[in-house]
């Protein structure tokens, strides 16, 4: 089987031949596989969404080949049009995208382009609402009306509806509140669980990376400067924040709990775990 | 960020025409327009390109970026070489056929001509090329003060203006990002008739007017909040300053229009 998207020696510059010319990614060698969840994560400025706008195709790479399905993605227009319905992306601040009168029809913009029938496409954005957890009666509301979260949330199913074969989300959950955030994560999480499908996306948070994806990117200076699953990544943490980067809190607690000699694991990515292992430790120690 | 200053003409560099008073500078670039017209022969115009290859090579910037710069008024410059080689009359005839006749003034002044719009349009550019557009309003707005005396609104209008360019990269950002967002949920912004297509950008045009009505809200509430009342009595973060460098740029315009007067005085003229 081919991967869905395949990345040979990528590199991007912005203003080629200007005197401010910058190098946005460089030298990018990546395959997305097909039901991977990965997570992209870098310092701001490494270059994450100009790496993600190619996967389809919106930047066309200054050298370099991007492979959509094992075919080169700026063939021919056709290619190209394709290859936006496979990967379906979804822009930092998604909620700029909305401009319809309903939410409804917002969210059937994307499965329309597509030339689906109409049956076809009132039952996608129907599960798509259901997916993001948008209430009915806000289908029929001006997206303009509606709160910060839940224009998030429209725009996301926006993208959903197309029904990728690789969803491709950058920062979905940036400038929301800590509430707003872990259900946004959940319900990509969700998604991703029910279709099956590949998720990649862009995070500044260390905790919801380690929480959502199975292997990691993580970018610096436009290059790929580790990569491998969550437990390969977080182990060089020293390396990380050289990176302006972080492991997780919890995770650093437990690294200096095993440097003074508790036996602990150093894998733990997410405070409830922590606190359930740190409970079995006292437990243990009076039992 | 860098890219929301260097937009359209501007050409980052640190020559001594970019450090240069912008109010010096738009003085100079108009007179020297003016100049362009005095010549009067190709001895005049002569000393008037070898001032502009002067000021080019000062200024730094790339031979490439200057013929970019007459790459637009291509068009016009073939087409007026071409009224002039064949409706201007006078002299000796060098070329006829059918009704067909290319005269030697017809030549001199095609020539002359396009010699003029090139030496123009490069003497302009140089301005943009060198001077970022906030600091060309503020030196706009320094130079029409007078103006005030009859109650005409300079700051408001400069003030304006600079709102206006400072938001033009911003706006073409916006615009970027939201077709890319909309592409990306496969819009076609690209093909099809006119209809189509004009019918294609409103799922642009919507979202784009509503964030720059807020971003104009915000700003005028970021602009209140920091007590922006006008013009009367706002003192300045830059000063512009005249240096030594602005005199002697400026003798040396006088210079040349001296020689131009010079020249056009003791050959004969072309046009
Ligand atoms: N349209 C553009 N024109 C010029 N330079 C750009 C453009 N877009 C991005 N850049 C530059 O390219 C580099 C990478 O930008 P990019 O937006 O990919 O970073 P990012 O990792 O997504 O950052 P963030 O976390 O802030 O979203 C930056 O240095 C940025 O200034
Ligand atoms: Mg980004």
């Amino acid at each position: 089987m081919t991967d869905p998207i395949k990345l040979i020696n990528v590199s991007h510059y912005y203003s080629q031949g200007l005197p401010v010319q910058v190098a946005a990614v460089k030298n990018i060698n990546l395959t997305i596989k097909a039901g991977e969840a990965v997570g992209i994560i870098g310092h701001t400025g490494s270059g994450k969404s100009t790496l993600i706008s190619h996967f389809n195709g919106l930047l066309k790479p200054s050298e370099g080949t991007v492979l959509v399905d094992g075919e080169d993605i700026h063939k021919d227009k056709e290619t190209l049009r394709r290859s936006r319905f496979k990967i379906g992306l979804c822009f930092q601040y998604p909620e700029s995208q909305l401009f319809e009168e309903t939410v409804a029809k917002d969210i059937a913009f994307g499965p329309g382009n597509m030339g689906l029938s109409d049956s076809e496409i009132a039952l996608r954005v129907e599960r798509a609402a259901e997916f993001v957890g948008l209430k009915r009666e806000l289908l029929s509301k001006s997206p303009f009306d509606l709160s910060g979260g839940e224009k998030r949330r429209a725009a996301i199913a926006g993208v959903m509806a197309m029904e990728p074969e690789v969803l491709v989300l950058d920062e979905p959950a940036a400038g929301l509140d800590p509430r707003g955030k872990n259900e946004i994560l959940r319900m990509i999480m969700n998604y991703r669980e029910q279709t099956g499908s590949t998720i990649v996306f862009v995070s500044h948070s260390m905790e919801d990376i380690a929480a959502t994806a199975e292997r990691i990117i993580v970018m610096n200076h436009g290059e790929i400067a580790l990569e491998g699953t969550v437990d390969e990544v977080f182990s060089h943490g020293e390396s990380l924040r050289t990176m302006g980067l972080n492991v997780p809190e919890i995770t650093r607690i437990f690294m200096m709990l095993r440097q003074r000699g508790i036996d602990v694991p150093s894998n733990i990515y997410s405070v409830e775990e922590g606190a359930r292992i740190l409970r079995g430790l006292a437990e243990g120690r009076r039992g | 960020m860098v890219r929301d200053i260097t937009f359209g003409q501007y050409y980052p560099g640190s020559s001594a025409v970019h450090k240069m008073d912008a109010r010096m500078k738009f003085v100079l670039t108009f007179g020297m327009i003016v100049c362009i017209f005095v010549c009067r022969n190709f001895f005049s115009l002569g000393l008037m390109v070898l001032f502009t290859s002067a000021a080019v090579a000062v200024s730094r910037i790339p031979l490439k970026m200057i013929l970019k710069s007459i790459k637009p008024v291509a068009v016009i410059l073939i087409f007026t070489g071409i009224l002039n080689i064949f409706y201007t009359k006078g002299g000796e005839t060098w070329f006829s056929f059918w009704k067909i006749s290319v005269t030697e003034k017809g030549v001199y002044t095609a020539v002359f001509t396009m010699i003029r719009i090139i030496v123009l349009v490069i003497i302009s550019s140089l301005l943009t090329y060198t001077t970022t557009p906030t600091m060309l309003t503020d030196a706009l707005e320094r130079l029409l003060s007078p103006l005030k005396v009859f109650h005409i609104k300079v700051h408001t209008l400069a003030m304006m203006m600079t709102l206006a360019l400072r938001f033009i990269p911003t706006l073409i950002e916006e615009i970027e990002r939201i077709m890319n967002a909309q592409k990306a949920r496969g819009a076609d912004l690209e093909s099809g008739g006119l209809i189509r297509r004009a019918k294609a950008l409103i799922p642009v045009f919507v979202p784009l007017m509503v964030s720059s009505f807020r971003r104009a809200y915000e700003l005028a509430f970021a602009m209140t909040c920091r007590c922006y009342t006008g013009g009367d009595g706002r003192t300045r973060m830059k000063q512009m300053k005249l240096g030594l460098r602005d005199f002697i740029a400026l003798t040396v315009c006088l210079a040349v229009l001296a020689g131009i007067i010079t020249l056009n005085h003791f050959f004969p003229k072309v046009i």
